[in-house]
């Protein structure tokens, strides 16, 4: 490494371009060996040429970053990499004094494999779930009827085809809105996220539908990234999730609202049967008719009623009259005879009262009455000897005159 | 008498229109006045059913170009 001289001026310090690379290069040489991320792409390896050459794209934003590494070295790892594929490169930062080109020069490089993908899911999923994405408090129901349904889509599908066929099928009148994006690469996580929210972004769009067919591990990682996944969770209509097959779980299946075994399936979801939702109209119908005859009948009955009512009121008011009459003319009947009857015992209570206070009973037990002309004898002082007294017995009496007086 | 916002708004009012009339408590008057409103809510809800094939309209391709 050459020494880094600047050009004499009169006051200014200036460098070469080849002084100017030089030191930075050399200040390069200072930051550690590190492990960097990335999707390869543009990868350039010819016979020809001494080196590898590919760029290094960040998933997340698309930036880029150089990577060059020796050929043979390159060959020796035996990696057969093909774009698009997640790697890690072991390397440290260099600039290619020529062109100024910054690059990082590998050391190694190791596949981000399928393992190491599923533990980055695993831990995704760990941490979306934590934060409530997958809740099924955040679940909502789907639209009865959709006045618009958005589907994202791969361009050829057999998904697309799929969905499409089975909302016309069952349901003729539905609109749909498709947005096509890719679906597997490194471009689709944001073209799906894109999509979702255009899609969403107009008024009458009710549901979206997320489809896509079945695909290698790596081809569905699209629909496990996060923004992908945080964009169906917020999204501002309900989303039905088709991903894959049925032992395929990418991570936006957890966060739509409703997952779908298959875009069919999706389909028969986010729209009813055209016949159903007529036949259940037409019950209605049917019931709303019913109702109201039945109202009527129940209405028209009453008022006959009513009008019998009225009728027969002056009949029944004669009959109760007639009857009130009757009923006087009864107890005024038999008055009289009541009246002798009370009389009869009463006067029967006297004659027992009578005849309870009667001397007889008293002359029955052995009594005698004595009375003279003028009174009843209480006293030997009422009479004297000579006199006359009647004796009253309580059978018959006899007359008698008193002899002597004992005082 | 007011337009219904939405299919299921209809089809839901005219289920409750049917459900109070079957309870047989509405008086005539109303009765009739909801047998009015029902029948409005089922042309309405046919209307929907009935309008033409839906469209199937595609979004412009390259929605990746909202990418800031």
């Amino acid at each position: 490494m050459g020494k880094v001289e600047a050009l004499p001026y009169d006051d200014r310090t200036v460098y070469s371009v080849a002084a100017f690379n030089r030191g930075v290069a050399q200040w390069l040489t200072r930051l550690p060996t590190v492990w960097v991320e990335g999707e390869v792409t543009e990868l350039r390896r010819h016979e020809r040429w001494a080196s590898v050459f590919f760029t290094l794209k960040d998933p997340a934003d698309g930036s880029c970053l150089g990577v060059t590494m020796p050929r043979g070295q390159f060959d020796g790892l035996r990696l057969d990499l093909a774009d698009g594929e997640r790697v890690h490169v072991y390397g440290r930062p260099q600039l290619f004094e020529q062109r100024g080109e910054f690059r990082l020069r590998a050391l190694t490089i190791e596949r981000f494999g399928v393992g190491a993908h599923l533990a980055a899911l695993e831990r995704l999923k760990t941490k979306l779930a934590a934060e409530g994405l997958f809740a099924s408090e955040r679940k909502r129901a789907l639209p009865l009827l959709p006045r618009r349904i958005g589907l994202v889509t791969g361009n050829d599908a057999a998904a697309k085809r799929d969905v499409l066929t089975t909302i016309q099928t069952r349901f003729p009148p539905a609109n749909v809105l498709v947005a096509e994006t890719y679906v597997q690469g490194p471009r689709a996580a944001l073209e799906i996220v894109a999509a979702l929210q255009t899609l969403s972004s107009y008024e009458d769009v009710d549901v979206v539908v997320l489809a896509r067919g079945g695909g290698s591990f790596e081809d569905l990682l699209p629909f496990s990234d996060e923004r992908v996944v945080r964009a169906v969770a917020t999204c501002r209509v309900p989303v039905v999730s088709a991903v894959g097959h049925e032992q395929d779980m990418p991570l936006c299946d957890l966060a739509a609202d409703v997952r779908a075994s298959t875009p069919t399936a999706a389909g028969k979801l986010v729209v009813p049967e055209l016949s159903v939702v007529i036949g259940s109209l037409d019950r209605a119908r049917g019931a709303l008719a019913r109702t109201v005859r039945l109202a009527l009948a129940r209405d028209a009955q009453t008022l006959e009623h009513a009008r019998d009512r009225l009728r027969a009121a002056p009949r029944l008011a004669l009959e109760r009259e007639t009857r009130r009459l009757e009923h006087a003319h009864d107890r005024l009947r038999r008055a009289p005879a009541l009246a002798v009857e009370r009389k009869r015992a009463a006067l029967d209570s006297a004659a027992g009262r009578l005849r309870l206070l009667s001397p007889l009973k008293t002359l029955e037990r052995g009594y005698a009455i004595v009375r003279t002309d003028s009174a009843l004898v209480r006293s030997a002082a009422d009479v004297a000897p000579g006199v006359r007294v009647a004796v009253a017995l309580a059978e018959g009496g006899f007359d008698a005159t008193v002899e002597g007086v004992h005082g | 008498m007011a337009d219904p916002a939405s299919f299921e708004e209809a089809q839901a009012e005219l289920e409750q229109i049917v459900t109070r009339l079957e309870q047989g408590q509405a008086s005539l008057d109303e009765a009739l006045a909801l047998w009015e409103r029902g029948e409005e809510l089922y042309a309405f809800c046919r209307g929907k059913l009935d309008a033409a094939q839906g469209k199937v309209e595609e979004l412009a391709r390259r929605v990746e170009q909202a990418r800031p």
